[in-house]
């Protein structure tokens, strides 16, 4: 669990900050605009419903069903990019405080490994580069939102079927996630298209829908450290549903 | 030589919409959106509301029809929340209607009962309640009940416009709803909106309606005419003499208080469902918006005075209603012996009116207009034989929403005031209900007894008002199988695996509609 706290040197003084996060449970994680190009070459990039807000995030997604993260193999990370937001914790922001972050006190990251947060009182440079890339991630994300706002509005969205077929002939279905349906992005006004792709949005949309095949390396993983082997990955965009 | 144009064979292009209330944007919207073509013979709407007639505001709950009609229209579901300041609903909840006493109340799901596709639970249900006293018919066969008691929504915030977990319908403000429409059926749908007083109509040699002549002294042409025009019928009353065929020897509530209670607090919770709760001479409704209750008293001035029933509503409303005025609306409860005549059909409550009680009026509308607007009359030709389909069914589903509304009384056994004594008198039950009940005594009420292909109130409504009021049945000497008991078994362990689910999932009324004022719902 978490244990969030405002960053304070006299209650943080002494802490220090192991310099690569534990990803090994991470399943999934936020995405930015400008990380889908590196993070397509990597993984499946789709849509997901955020819990709170109903409202769609980018997401990359580093497991099928398996509890755990399907790229850290062998205690190292195993493929060419990390996302932003995986890196950002145990930092929070949050413009309440005086440093402008809260942490999470209970994370496995800090302890005595690893440079310092603080130097005689003062922040290092573990502070202000994590306030540095948490403003940049935010920002970043935040225009990833108004991308998928903008599909929202358009109703490009279609919801992903994704059955995954196991050895012993059972299925099972991954809910919840979405992409971009090819026939609504195929029927967008001339306009609307030279708008959208003067944003990047065209490109970041072909990029989503060509980075599902990484669904199918995600299956090839799992079969690599499972013993309940998955058989095919059925991936489809439902294109009929929606208005 | 030149060929005489057959009348038949005129096509019918000018719709237009008599009534700016509820009913007259329904149509105009549901008629504009359906039938939407370019070119010389494009179907135009035109609404003539009236610049003087307040409209009448009631109809604040509706049916799960409703997200069908919104949706065929084209207003999203967010935006329809937001712009009507709409609650959701999940059923009724009828309080003191079997005994009277403090704890008899009962619950009518929006829900059908588990496997209502598959199987009847009802015998099963009347079995095991008297063998092992299972809990009521509805939280035995469904989970909606449970949300309704605990405040809980029908859906969460990641459930995609008009789609949840549970059934449901909404409550609404009316006056909003209107506004609402007409902004989405002028601004979206091309519908022509002309403020104005129809004064009088030109007719032709055979009786069809060929203009309205306006107070302004405009003249409105159409081949097809809706008359939305409230209770005065301005065309099917005015023009066509069409009588009302009254029902008050059946319903016999004549009149109507209503109150808008504000909420004690900005964050006290909103009920999610109807509740009806009986009283000496008639009931009280009491439905949950977003800003707002809406409150009244709907009673039978034979039965109760005036002054008496102002003092009955404020009692239920308790302080709150200290402050506030009551509006009275008579119900002349019945409706016309025909609703489409020549080529003009009536909606709304130019068609008739009953008491709210299972909230029939917007679900009228919304039927009337899938029959009219689904399938809008191409010629002056065709329009006589959809006349007399739409006044075969509407004679029908008026007759079938009378019979349910009274259903609800006769099944009473309070004696304590002469209102719900003359409510079981035999010579106020239609023939065909009291066919049916001594029927119901013996067989569960099933499809066969329901002929419509879309029946208003079908077999699952009459089961959990016949079970809720617990009305004694025979059901459990019917004769089963072990295959069905075990499927029965199965199903009720499945409503019960759901119920815990939704339980667990489904967040609090007020705070979803919170959500969704914020952020919005998807589409997918």
């Amino acid at each position: 669990m978490r244990n969030i706290a405002a960053l304070d040197p006299a209650r943080h003084g002494s802490l220090r900050l192991r310099p690569t996060p534990d990803v090994s449970r991470l399943r999934y994680a936020q995405l930015g605009m400008t990380e889908l190009a590196v993070a397509c070459a990597d993984f499946p990039i789709c849509l997901a419903k955020d819990a709170h807000t109903g409202r769609f995030n980018l997401i990359t997604l580093f497991s099928l069903e398996e509890p755990r993260n399907l790229f850290w193999l062998a205690e190292k990370w195993q493929a060419t990019y990390l996302p932003e937001a995986a890196m950002t914790p145990p930092f929070f922001l949050d413009t309440g405080t005086p440093l402008g972050l809260a942490i999470d006190e209970d994370s496995p990251r800090l302890g005595n490994e690893g440079p310092p947060l603080f130097e005689e009182g003062r922040p290092t440079q573990v502070v202000s580069e994590a306030r540095d890339r948490l403003q940049r991630v935010t920002r970043d994300i935040a225009d990833a939102q108004m991308m998928i706002n903008s599909f929202a509005e358009l109703r490009l969205i279609r919801p992903l079927k994704v059955v995954l077929e196991r050895a012993n002939g059972t299925t099972h279905s991954i809910e919840g996630l979405y992409s971009l349906g090819s026939r609504p992005l195929a029927e967008l006004q001339d306009d609307v298209i030279v708008d959208l792709y003067r944003r990047g949005y065209i490109a970041a949309a072909s990029l989503m829908r060509a980075s599902l095949n990484q669904l199918e390396r995600l299956r090839q993983l799992h079969n690599l450290c499972s013993t309940e082997l998955l058989g095919n990955v059925h991936v489809q965009v439902m294109e009929q549903q929606g208005r | 030589m030149r060929r005489e144009t057959n009348p038949d064979e005129r096509p019918v292009r000018g719709i237009v919409v008599v009534g700016g209330g509820s009913a007259g944007w329904i149509a105009a919207a549901r008629i504009a959106a359906r039938n939407a073509t370019a070119g010389a013979d494009a179907t135009t709407v035109t609404l003539i509301e009236s610049a003087t007639q307040p409209t009448i505001g009631v109809g604040e709950g509706t049916w799960p029809t409703m997200r069908n009609t919104l949706r065929k229209i084209g207003i999203a579901e967010t935006e329809f929340i937001r712009g009507t300041d709409a609650a959701f609903k999940q059923g009724g909840r009828f309080v003191g209607w079997t005994t009277g006493a403090a704890d008899d109340a009962y619950y009518h799901p929006l829900n059908p009962p588990a496997g209502a596709t598959e199987m009847d639970l009802s015998a099963h249900w009347v079995s095991l309640s008297q063998t092992r006293g299972a809990a009521s018919f509805a939280d035995c066969v469904d989970f909606q009940g449970a949300l309704c008691e605990r405040g809980l929504a029908p859906k969460l915030i990641t459930h995609p416009e008009y789609t949840g977990l549970a059934n449901y319908a909404y409550h609404l403000d009316a006056g909003k709803f209107a506004t609402l429409l007409r902004e989405y059926a002028v601004n979206r749908l091309g519908v022509r909106h002309v403020s104005g007083d129809v004064l009088g109509v030109e007719q032709s040699a055979t009786g069809d309606i060929r203009y309205l002549k306006l107070s302004d002294g405009q003249e409105i042409a159409g081949d097809f005419f809706v008359d939305c025009s409230g209770f005065k019928g301005i065309l099917i009353g005015g023009v066509y003499k069409v009588p009302l065929r009254g029902c008050r020897d059946v319903l016999f509530a004549d009149r109507a208080l209503a109150m808008q209670v504000p909420y004690p607090s900005p964050d006290a919770p909103i009920v999610c469902h109807t509740v009806a709760t009986a009283k000496e001479a008639g009931w009280i409704w009491d439905i949950g918006l977003w800003t707002r209750r809406g409150v009244g008293y709907v009673y039978s001035s034979a039965h109760t005075t005036d002054e008496q029933a102002e003092r009955t509503l404020r009692s239920y409303i308790g302080k709150a209603a200290q402050d506030l005025n009551a509006r009275r609306i008579d119900i002349n409860a019945g409706h016309r012996q025909v609703f489409w005549q020549n080529n003009c059909v009536a909606v709304g409550l130019s068609a008739g009116f009953l008491e709210p009680l299972e909230a029939s009026a917007l679900m009228l509308i919304e039927i009337s207009m899938d029959a009219i607007a689904d399938r809008l009359p191409r010629t002056r030709g065709a329009m006589d034989v959809l006349a007399k389909q739409f006044n075969s069914a509407f004679n029908h589903h008026w007759q079938r929403v009378i019979e349910f509304l009274k259903l609800h009384y006769v099944l009473t056994k309070r004696t304590d005031t002469a209102f719900w004594r003359d409510n079981v008198e035999r010579g106020s039950i239609p023939d065909s209900l009291q066919e049916r009940l001594g029927l119901w005594r013996t067989h569960p009420p099933a499809p066969q007894d329901f002929t419509f292909a879309r029946e208003v109130f079908s077999w699952p409504s009459y089961q959990y008002i016949l079970h809720g009021m617990k009305y004694p049945t025979r059901y459990a000497e019917l004769p089963t199988t072990i295959a069905e008991r075990q499927a029965a078994e199965r199903l009720l362990g499945r409503a019960t695996a759901v119920r815990s689910d939704a339980l667990r999932r489904l967040p609090e009324h007020r705070s979803l509609l919170g959500k969704i004022r914020e952020h919005g719902l998807q589409l997918v």
